[in-house]
């Protein structure tokens, strides 16, 4: 009797401890669950695959690398990953490969018989039909195995674009329009500095260094002030002047060639004519000698 | 450090006068006032200004007659002048004298801004610095 009592009690205890483990390791399962989901996934469906091997087999596909968008004619590459199949042994699946419009039409389809023993990762090349339109399409991927389609079905989407010039119209609309806005910035700003330039030296002052020293001053300022009316009125100003009696100018520069006339009746009629046109009086300056 | 800057002021209208030496006052210059050609002529002979700025049409003395008379002195024949007046340089009498007396700017009172005759001053005195 004592010595049942303490069989029992064994018992009890290792009943207890069982428990005790089965609980740490329902919690530490939980937890490592949580972290790896994946893995306890694949640890599940293999536990399921021994008593039903197609209601677990997996199938996972994703856009190889970072082509997310292909043109009509080119290859699409399709990652592909089986796993869960056979229960250790080799076994023939059949991969259906398609490719949905958004409105629902199968615009293309093949599919390959691919030898799996438990898991089989690939990439698959589908070269997209030529002429097919631009928008956004599905690749979808199923597999059959044992005759019977399995649930297991993975997509993605991808855009399929025609390209121009080798690149990609929407592309090429972009990079053609910043080129352009570029080319017309440039020109803009080309056109800016050329002007500034003519400007600048158009009314710069004229050096008259080799006019004898007692009619240079009236040389320097009648050519300064019709530089500075060629800013204020433009090229009007240089017909002004050479209109005035005894004034002789390069029509295309304004530079003063000679006086055949009294210089101070000159500068007198040149600020007169200034004035009729700007219809306020003129002031000059005189250069530092 | 810098010296201030004698600029001597003949202008006959008391107010424009007043707001010529003011803007000189703030822009740390120190001003000499003349109301017309005679009172410039005594004031830039015994003072020297280092710049002269003056009115052609003026009671008792002109301004060019006053010009005429500063650069007959051997201080005023290099003292820098700027016109400042309402006078058309359309009579060749006129801009004989002009050229004759070289003044460094010949300015129409009306196209001019206060702070750009002063911008004037400034550049024809950092020149002679």
């Amino acid at each position: 009797m004592r010595k049942a009592k303490q069989k029992m009690k064994i018992l009890r205890n290792i009943i207890l401890i069982c428990l005790l483990i089965v609980m740490m390791s329902s919690i530490l399962a939980s937890k490592f669950r949580r972290e790896n989901p994946g893995y306890v996934e694949i640890l599940l469906a293999q536990v399921s695959q021994a008593l039903d091997v197609t209601k677990n087999a997996q199938v996972d596909t994703s856009n190889a690398g970072v082509v997310v968008k292909v043109a009509p004619g080119e290859l699409l590459p399709i990652a592909v990953k089986l796993s869960n199949f056979g229960g250790g042994r080799r076994v023939d699946v059949l991969v259906e490969y398609s490719i949905i419009s958004s409105t629902g039409e199968k615009i293309y389809s093949t599919n390959e018989t691919v030898a799996v023993e438990t898991t089989n990762n690939f990439i698959k090349t589908i070269q997209i039909p030529f002429g097919t339109g631009g928008g956004v399409y599905i690749a979808k991927t199923s597999i059959i195995y044992n005759g019977q389609l399995v649930p297991a079905t993975t997509q993605f989407s991808f855009t399929i674009e025609k390209k121009i010039l080798g690149i990609f119209q929407s592309d090429f609309i972009l990079y053609g329009g910043i080129a352009i806005l570029v080319s017309i910035f440039m020109a803009a700003l080309g056109h800016v500095l050329i002007k500034r330039r003519q400007r600048t030296m158009r009314l710069a002052p004229v050096d008259y260094s080799d006019v004898p020293h007692d009619t240079r001053v009236f040389y320097e300022l009648i050519s300064d002030t019709i530089m500075g009316m060629r800013q204020q009125v433009g090229e009007s100003a240089l017909d002004i002047a050479k209109q005035i009696e005894g004034l002789v100018i390069d029509e295309k520069t304004g530079r003063v060639l000679r006086l055949t006339t009294k210089p101070s009746k000159v500068v007198a009629e040149l600020v007169s004519g200034y004035e009729k046109v700007l219809g306020k009086k003129v002031s000059f300056s005189f250069r530092n000698s | 450090m810098k010296t201030q800057k004698t600029i001597l002021v003949v202008e006959d209208e008391k107010s424009l006068r007043e707001a010529i030496v003011d803007i000189l006052k703030i822009k740390n210059f120190n001003p000499l006032e003349a109301k017309n050609g005679k009172e410039g002529v005594d004031l830039a002979l015994e003072k020297h200004p280092d710049l002269i700025l003056l009115d052609l049409l003026m009671p008792e003395m002109d301004g060019m007659t006053a010009l005429k008379n500063i650069r007959q002195d051997s201080w005023g024949e290099k003292v820098p002048v700027i016109i400042l007046t309402n006078l058309s340089a359309t009579k060749e009498q006129l801009i004989e004298d002009v050229v004759t007396h070289k003044p460094m700017h010949y300015l129409i009172k009306s196209d001019w801004k206060l702070h750009d005759v002063v911008d004037k001053i400034e550049k024809i005195l950092e020149m002679q610095n």
